[in-house]
């Protein structure tokens, strides 16, 4: 019995056979020897019908942006800009911050409709403009928390509290990596980490190969990835050489299998010694790619993030993470949105479009979302004039996620909040919806998806969650 | 997907008629299979032969002793054995030397920091918050009490009580309220907005579903939405439960009125610590000093008083004296109002203008001026009585005078110099003379009293009788800090000569003085005497420090006087309850005696009857599981109907029976499973084995384990030399890469490697931040502790491999162990790898492996000897770690090759 095998016959996936029956669990036993890095078994796992989508990048911008500002024009919200808010707005609402009796708060910005769908998109978002067409935007978000790191959990793990995996993965847990070399779950930041911190790309009760590996723009891009100084990489094969010479001693000694795998992944960790700071290292771009994003090689920002996305995705990897912090506009809300969102508008743009010219949009699934959204009133004091005191509050009743590419219709609005903005009412998709439908988009059944832990069988969603067939292409 | 409910089952759900699944019905010890076999060696192996022989398989040889020591030795210490340990127990491994060595590492205070770690996880023990900034906590002391309980053989049943209940106990120790900790290492979230009360019933949801994991193998958590859909567990014996734990205070407080929250809750004072008594020991014989030093100090001014008091009145008498200019023209930009005083002051009132320039004129008698004096008064108008008018914040009635100038005529007056009664930090009084208006003068704290300067004139300045004098106070700093009652003075003459404020002059004059004002000449006196001000600064400083040094707290359960009703939560939405209930024990489960209090307490003892089924199953199947890999029933945290049936199940009763009868004893358990023929087994697998057992559920052989990310840790801090065997105490910070702790926000902690010992204490002594744990440990599975957790993961990626060859911490290990082994002196490389092989594995080299690495070195060596730079590269640049003196460069660097090897071997990671 060789490694993989072996591998195969320990807990997680007897437990997985077992507890998703066939579909995705139609492992492929027969292969050979685990060349999968950061995987617990060897090929792509089948999915459990034809899949739209094979790669997510998911953006999530930490602190939660306006979405009155960015994506949901509300007419109706400006014109009644420093009213009162109606009460059912206010009173018997837990809010997070705000305390009195609010005032409604319309954008000051100017929307202007886009491409043949006639998308309405805030003026600072220019670029994503030209590629109006290719995105969805889902108007009816709703969610469970309105305190930051409850809510980021329950946005990544169905789940407000610690323990529970992210939907990263799930996914990887689901379907496996494509790529022998790199993880299939990256996670990259810009900014301080989120509140949730790392539990955020944490496996949870899955087996800890599913977790999300942070790649960093400062210091050596994966923990631990560079050779203490006076070690080359002549120097490391030598070392790892005798490694694995002794170890396989061991194993012709005591015949364990997990020796051989031991002995491959010190293969891999060698091999991703090279392949991880090639994959950071954007200087083979274009110039055109270059400017297209807004990037300048070895220069770390959000835009040179979704750059490293596509480069990940186009190798194969599974799920991509990028935390964007700073969208926690308690105040300055119409200083800030527009600063915020030069910062995205044009790589985000440029993601979709770079990602179409080398086919790949079709296959990837690109979702831009946040933990919650902000309130159409007023927090701060009532002084409408000064852009530096007005601000939003945590939002769950309404808000609203944008995504495009992997089998998701392209120049739509799909639902909608009430006129003012507060309340999801036209085809309200709750975020176990949300996780549902992309679960789907991938080709797994997300009450399929299951892991037995302490006698019960999890699900990212829980026992709620309905796919939105009305955003499926 | 979920399997159909079985239909016996679905009968039994809510009727709760008898229960049916074994695990409810308590343990009665079993008969022992017979056997002819003469491998048996206690109790265990007749129940683990018997099913060998049911699926026709047979033991294992014996292990190597060499194998043997360092299983056990891991297994009860979490340590691998020194090589003299291993060379004494190859000399005379017998059965008689084997059960020494058990009994002394039973008793080995490193036994309880080995067994805390398992237990650590089920009590999610953890040094931070969690959630947003994820701020650290101080619950350490609970951490060492596990340790010290393991240590002090404290029965499992009093260990339980302690942790639940132990405040409720009858004169409750520290000890057992430190062990109250158990159940306060929830998830806290205080991030700006929260809902306390959300918080906490969070809190009681993780305690609920914690005790259910940890002390019953149930899942309870199923039954806080609806009845439990497999196991006999309805919502109302969730919230039954739940009763039981919901007598305790909010933990998270709001700040005064804003949105900001604080982690809160009740702690308990430590005892101080030795060093710091022993810091509070020097400080108060420093008071007692300092004492004695004031009061002969205060003894010697009297008499040097009288010699004062006599010679300053007579140069008072000759003294010239402020005359003040009373004020003949006041102006103000931003137009506040003003009132003129009979003193010669002016009040100025009304709204208060966020910057001003007050322009004052006055007139004089005097022929010739030599000094002026600007006092800024106190008026009730002010808060505090000022002197500034400053609004905001409303405590700090401050003023700033960026600058004062004085015209004659238009002619700007050069002054010489200013000194102050009181100049605030970076706003001293010498900033309102240099010409810049970024500085200036300000007096916080010195509220509620006035303040004076006084400006030296370059020189004298002569004038007719009725000439104007014209003076600005420039106030731009903003925020209103402007003065609210100016009063300005001269004075022809040196205002050095005697420099008395103006009472105690008067007091002085005085032939009659009052006991009040005896007092205050004598207070006067004595706060000018530079000695006795010096000695008085420092005993209030050393005063301060010994009010600082407070001592360490932890994090402990206390009931509420009140208790809270407990309702049904709907859904489990705390905002959604339903019926009233009461503190009750689920009903599937035994009954929970009469005169039991129906408490935590109550609770407590309900958990430990002997007749609960589940408690030592639960226990002792979880240390099963540690040491042979695998629980007799697989699913270590349910024993549920869904869980996986036990594989031996009367060797799990007998266990359990053997672990109550015999007092709660887990070193007697411990002692049965690694004395056992079963643990003695080689771990060698046969491709037949493997075939016949892959998950090895027969224990036909020893396991072999990939050690726990502590372990990992702590294996090769010893096998290096490192390793501090310091125990207990606030957690430790070994080194680990910057930019790992990113949270911000309040009180956001930094971390900050120990270049002390501290930097090489074993792993359960790390500090545990739950949204950023030590790297290290994430890689080699350790979980985020946000929740209890029962079974780590174990698993097999190139990230363990980065981590042991590249993590800074393993670099400097690899590097004291190369030094370790070429310490050895005269000895040959043959020696060396023996010796090297002693240390990391507890055995002695083979021949194949001596082959293979005699040659490496050598070749090494001789390239380091040849380029002595690459040696000090690779030598100089390991972080924390300093060659001592007389090392040889290239030889360390030759033996970190093989240090570096040795530590990365799958053997020295694995327990086999």
């Amino acid at each position: 019995m060789n490694a993989a095998q072996h591998f195969y016959a320990r807990e997680s996936r007897r437990e997985f056979l077992k507890s998703s029956g066939l579909g995705i669990g139609g492992l492929g036993l027969g292969s050979v020897l685990n060349q999968n890095l950061f995987a617990d078994n060897a090929a792509t796992r089948r999915p459990h019908f034809r899949p739209r989508a094979k790669h997510v990048i998911y953006l999530h911008m930490v602190g939660a942006p306006s979405q009155l500002d960015l994506f949901s024009h509300k007419p109706e919200l400006t014109k009644r800009n420093g009213e009162k808010c109606p009460d059912h707005m206010f009173k018997g609402k837990r809010l997070a911050f705000i305390r009195q009796h609010p005032l409604l708060l319309g954008s000051r910005f100017k929307f202007n409709r886009h491409g043949q769908g006639g998308l309405a998109l805030c003026e600072h978002l220019p670029q994503l403009g030209t590629v109006a067409d290719e995105l969805c935007l889902v108007q009816s978000i709703r969610t469970e928390h309105f305190n930051h790191a409850p809510a980021q959990l329950f946005m990544h793990t169905g789940f407000g509290r610690f323990g529970r995996p992210g939907i990263g993965s799930w996914i990887n847990y689901g379907l496996g990596s494509e790529n022998s070399d790199l993880p299939g779950y990256v996670v990259m930041i810009t900014g301080s980490v989120a509140g949730a911190g790392n539990s955020l790309w944490g496996s949870g009760f899955l087996p800890t190969v599913h977790q999300g590996i942070e790649f960093r723009s400062n210091g050596d891009p994966v923990l631990f990835l560079a050779n203490p100084k006076g070690i080359d990489r002549d120097d490391r094969r030598e070392i790892i050489d005798g490694i694995n010479f002794l170890n396989r001693q061991s194993f012709d000694a005591v015949g364990d299998p997990e020796i051989n795998t031991r002995i491959v992944q010190y293969e891999m960790a060698f091999r991703m010694q090279a392949s991880v700071p090639e994959l950071m290292d954007t200087s083979t771009e274009s110039a055109d790619t270059h400017t297209m994003y807004g990037t300048q090689p070895g220069k770390p920002s959000f835009a040179n993030n979704c750059l490293l996305a596509r480069r990940l995705v186009e190798r194969g990897v599974r799920f991509v993470q990028l935390f964007d912090q700073g969208w926690d506009h308690h105040s300055g809300v119409f200083n800030s949105i527009p600063r915020k969102a030069k910062q995205i508008d044009q790589p985000v743009a440029a993601l979709i479009k770079d990602l179409k010219q080398r086919g790949l949009l079709d296959e990837t699934l690109i979702i831009l979302g946040a933990e919650f959204g902000r309130t159409p009133m007023l927090q701060g004091n009532s002084n409408n004039g000064a852009a530096g005191n007005v601000g939003r509050d945590h939002h769950k009743e309404g808000f609203s996620m944008m995504l495009a590419g992997g089998g998701v219709k392209g120049g739509i609005t799909y639902g909608d909040t009430d006129e003012l903005g507060y309340q999801a009412v036209d085809h309200p998709v709750h975020l176990h919806d949300m996780n549902a439908t992309i679960l789907h988009l991938l080709g797994i059944d997300h009450e399929k998806l299951t892991y037995k832990y302490q006698g019960r069988d999890f699900r990212l969603t829980d026992v709620h969650g309905h796919v939105q067939d009305g955003i499926i292409a | 997907m979920r399997a159909a409910l079985p239909i016996f089952l679905a009968l039994t759900l809510h009727s709760f008629a008898a229960p049916s699944h074994w695990a409810y019905t308590a343990p009665k010890r079993p008969a022992l299979p017979k056997t002819d076999s003469d491998w048996p060696r206690n109790p265990i192996d007749y129940f683990i032969l018997a099913k060998q022989k049911e699926n026709q398989l047979a033991p294992s040889p014996t292990a190597s002793p060499s194998q043997l020591l360092r299983r056990v030795h891991l297994d009860l210490t979490g340590l691998p054995p020194t090589p003299d340990v291993v060379a004494q127990f190859l000399e005379n491994p017998s059965d008689t030397a084997y059960e020494k060595i058990v009994d002394d590492l039973l008793y080995s205070k490193h036994y309880g920091e080995r067994w805390a770690r398992p237990w650590l996880d089920l009590a999610r023990y953890a040094d931070s918050n969690g959630f947003q900034a994820d701020q650290l906590r101080d619950s350490w002391a609970y951490r060492d009490w596990v340790i010290d309980a393991f240590n002090s053989g404290m029965p499992f049943n009093q260990f339980v009580i302690e942790q639940i209940a132990g405040d409720l106990l009858p004169n409750a120790t520290p000890s057992q309220r430190i062990a109250t900790g158990f159940h306060r290492t929830p998830t806290c979230n205080v991030e700006a907005g929260v809902h306390p009360e959300e918080n906490r019933v969070n809190q009681v949801f993780d305690r609920v579903n914690t005790t259910g994991t940890v002390f019953l193998g149930t899942t309870l958590e199923c039954a806080q939405c609806h009845d439990h859909k497999y196991d006999p567990f309805s919502i109302k014996d969730y919230y039954s439960l739940f009763a039981f734990f919901n007598n305790t205070p909010l933990e998270v407080k709001q700040t005064g009125t804003s949105v900001t929250f604080e982690f809160y809750g009740p702690t308990m004072d430590l005892p101080i610590s030795t060093e710091q008594q022993r810091a509070i020991d020097t400080l108060n014989a420093q008071k007692k000093q300092l004492d004695q030093q004031l009061a002969k100090l205060k003894a010697d001014s009297a008499a040097q008083q009288a010699n004062w008091e006599k010679a300053t009145l007579t140069a008072l008498q000759n003294a010239p004296e402020w005359s003040v200019l009373g004020i003949k023209q006041f102006s103000a930009s931003g137009n506040p109002k003003h009132e003129l005083q009979p003193d010669g002051s002016v009040v100025v009132t009304g709204p208060n203008p966020d910057k001003s320039t007050y322009t004052l004129r006055t007139d004089t008698t005097l022929p010739q001026i030599t000094a002026i004096r600007l006092e800024a008064l106190t008026h009730p108008s002010m808060h505090k009585g000022g002197p500034g008018r400053n609004k905001s914040p409303k405590e700090n009635p401050n003023f700033i005078v960026n600058e004062f100038e004085l015209k004659v005529d238009g002619q700007k007056i050069a002054f010489a110099s200013v000194t102050a009664s009181f100049s605030q930090t970076r706003w001293h009084v010498n900033g309102s003379i240099d010409g810049n208006l970024a500085t200036g003068w300000a007096i916080n704290p010195e509220f509620g009293e006035p303040a004076t300067a006084i400006y030296k004139l370059t020189k004298p300045l002569a004038f007719k009788p009725g000439e104007s004098l014209e003076f600005s106070i420039i106030q731009t700093y903003g925020g209103g800090r402007t003065i609210g009652r100016p009063r300005l003075s001269a004075m022809n003459g040196d205002p050095g000569a005697i420099n008395l404020p103006d009472n105690i002059a008067a007091i002085l004059k005085k032939t009659k003085r009052s006991r009040q004002e005896s007092k205050q000449l004598t207070e006067y006196f004595q706060k000018e005497n530079p000695q006795l001000k010096a000695t008085e600064t420092e005993l209030a400083a050393t005063n301060k420090k010994i009010a600082a040094i407070k001592p360490p707290t932890t994090l402990v359960m206390v009931e509420e006087d009140k208790p809270r009703e407990t309702f049904i939560m709907q859904r489990g939405e705390y905002l959604n309850p339903g019926a009233k209930v009461t503190a009750t024990t689920p009903e599937i489960l035994h009954g929970m005696s009469a005169d039991l209090p129906r408490n935590r307490l109550g609770f407590a003892k309900w958990l430990v009857a002997p007749q609960n089924p589940l408690l030592s199953r639960v226990t002792v199947n979880r240390w099963w599981a540690e040491i042979m890999g695998r629980g007799i029933v697989s699913t270590e945290e349910d024993f549920g109907t869904q869980s996986e049936p036990p594989t031996h199940p009367a060797l799990l009763d007998w266990l359990s029976v053997e672990f109550i009868e015999r007092g709660w004893s887990m070193r007697r358990i411990h002692k049965l499973i690694v004395m056992s023929a079963t643990y003695r087994q080689s771990s060698r697998v046969t491709p037949a084995a493997q075939a016949a057992d892959a998950p090895n559920k027969w224990h036909a052989r020893a396991p072999r384990l990939r050690m726990s990310a502590e372990m990992v840790r702590d294996n090769a801090l010893t096998i290096s030399g490192l390793i501090s065997t310091k125990m207990h105490g606030p957690p430790v910070y070994p080194p680990q890469p910057g930019g790992i702790w990113r949270h911000v926000g309040r009180n956001a902690p930094k971390y900050v490697a120990a270049t002390d010992e501290d930097r090489f204490r074993r792993g359960v002594y790390v500090v545990w931040r739950r949204g950023a744990p030590y790297v290290s440990f994430t890689n080699f599975d350790a979980p985020d502790r946000g929740a209890c957790v029962v079974r780590r993961p174990r698993t097999n990626t190139p990230l363990q491999a980065l981590t042991l060859l590249n993590d800074e911490a393993y670099v400097e290990m690899a590097m004291a162990f190369a030094h370790r082994i070429t310490e050895i002196n005269g000895a040959t490389v043959d020696s060396r790898i023996q010796f090297a092989y002693r240390s990391a594995l507890s055995r002695e080299a083979r021949a194949a492996e001596i082959n293979y690495l005699k040659p490496l070195l050598t070749q090494r060596l001789a390239y380091f000897q040849k380029n002595p730079k690459a040696a000090t590269d690779l030598v100089n640049n390991v972080k924390g770690w300093k060659a001592p003196q007389g090392a040889d460069p290239a030889e360390l660097a030759a033996w970190f090759y093989l240090a570096n090897i040795l530590l990365n071997l799958d053997e020295t990671i694995t327990k086999s």
